[in-house]
């Protein structure tokens, strides 16, 4: 077995990871460990509390509060680490589900599209209500609901606009043709 | 220019717009059937939101401000907050930002709640000789 202690090649030193030998030492403590592997010890190994800089010298919301490691007294205010709402972007309502206003304006192009503006705003409902959906799977939004609710009045608006434009184009086309042999 | 990715959408919004603005200056949309006809208008007889908003444009690009506020003075008012819109829009993504529609939902319900009102005041027969076409 090697030394494990660098300044005394010649003598073996004490493995200190050894399993203690059972009624073959001398009445000490078997395998006696090294103070230099309990790096937690408490007491006089690691200067107290006071002598660690208090808390001006942490960033409030630090992810890594060490002063119950080390048996420092100073208590942290531990808010799990994170900023209050603002860091989600604020505004309140779906404050961090900042994805809910897609649904919102998905069902707004549905609506319109249904009752006056047909395929123009059907279209974009249609692509934003399926956007909103992906958004609710991946959690971002909580609104699935109201967006499939865009996503169907996109397609009837879509529709029944379509049939006029394409019902309309049959009727100049069939009247281009028949008036073109008069 | 790392942002160029970003800013290809608005630009090719912006660009699909200009086109859509240079055919509507060039084929006369007051010449009745030029451009087709509106779905709603067909089916129902009523003006919907967006009617007269082509011979509007067109009025625009022709300077004929009057004319275009008779055609669809919604469109009048929406136009230049649109094109300021899309500026914004434009230069926020050539600077690398992500742009997203107005988040809280007032600004959505508010919007469906002008169109509505525009289409039904509109087809109020005291209100249609300032509203409509």
């Amino acid at each position: 077995m090697s030394s494990t202690d660098p300044q005394d090649p010649a003598t073996p030193a004490p493995d200190p990871w050894r399993k203690p030998e059972t009624g073959s030492t001398s009445g000490a403590a078997p395998a006696p460990v090294p103070d230099a592997v309990q790096p937690y010890a408490s007491g006089p190994a690691y200067p107290s509390g006071e002598a660690y800089p208090s808390s001006p010298a942490y960033p409030s919301g630090a992810a890594y509060p060490p002063a119950p490691t080390y048996g420092a007294p100073v208590q942290h205010p531990v808010p799990g680490g994170y900023p209050p709402a603002q860091a989600y972007g604020y505004p309140a309502y779906g404050g961090y589900l900042p994805k809910n206003s897609y649904a919102v304006w998905s069902l707004v192009l549905g609506i319109l599209g249904l009752v006056s503006c047909g395929f123009f705003t059907g279209i974009p409902a249609i692509v934003v209500g399926n956007n909103a959906k992906k958004a609710a799977a991946n959690g971002e939004a909580d609104n699935p609901g109201m967006a499939t609710a865009g996503v169907v009045l996109g397609w009837i608006g879509t529709g029944w606009s379509g049939l006029v434009v394409v019902g309309y184009l049959v009727f100049v086309v069939v009247m281009l043709l028949t008036t073109a042999s008069a | 220019m790392a942002a160029s990715g970003l800013a290809r959408t608005p630009l090719l919004v912006g660009a699909g717009t200009l086109l859509a603005t240079v055919a509507v200056a060039v084929r006369d949309p007051h010449v009745a059937g030029s451009w087709g006809a509106c779905p709603l208008h067909l089916l129902t007889g009523l003006w919907c939101p967006g009617c007269g908003g082509m011979r509007a444009v067109h009025d625009l690009t022709h300077g004929d401000l009057a004319g275009a506020w008779g055609m669809n003075p919604l469109l009048v008012v929406l136009l230049p907050l649109a094109v300021a819109g899309w500026a914004v829009w434009t230069w926020r993504a050539v600077h690398g930002r992500r742009t997203q529609a107005p988040r809280h939902p007032a600004w959505a319900w508010s919007f469906l709640a002008v169109i509505v009102s525009f289409a039904v005041l509109r087809n109020l027969p005291q209100l249609a000789p300032y509203l409509a076409p």
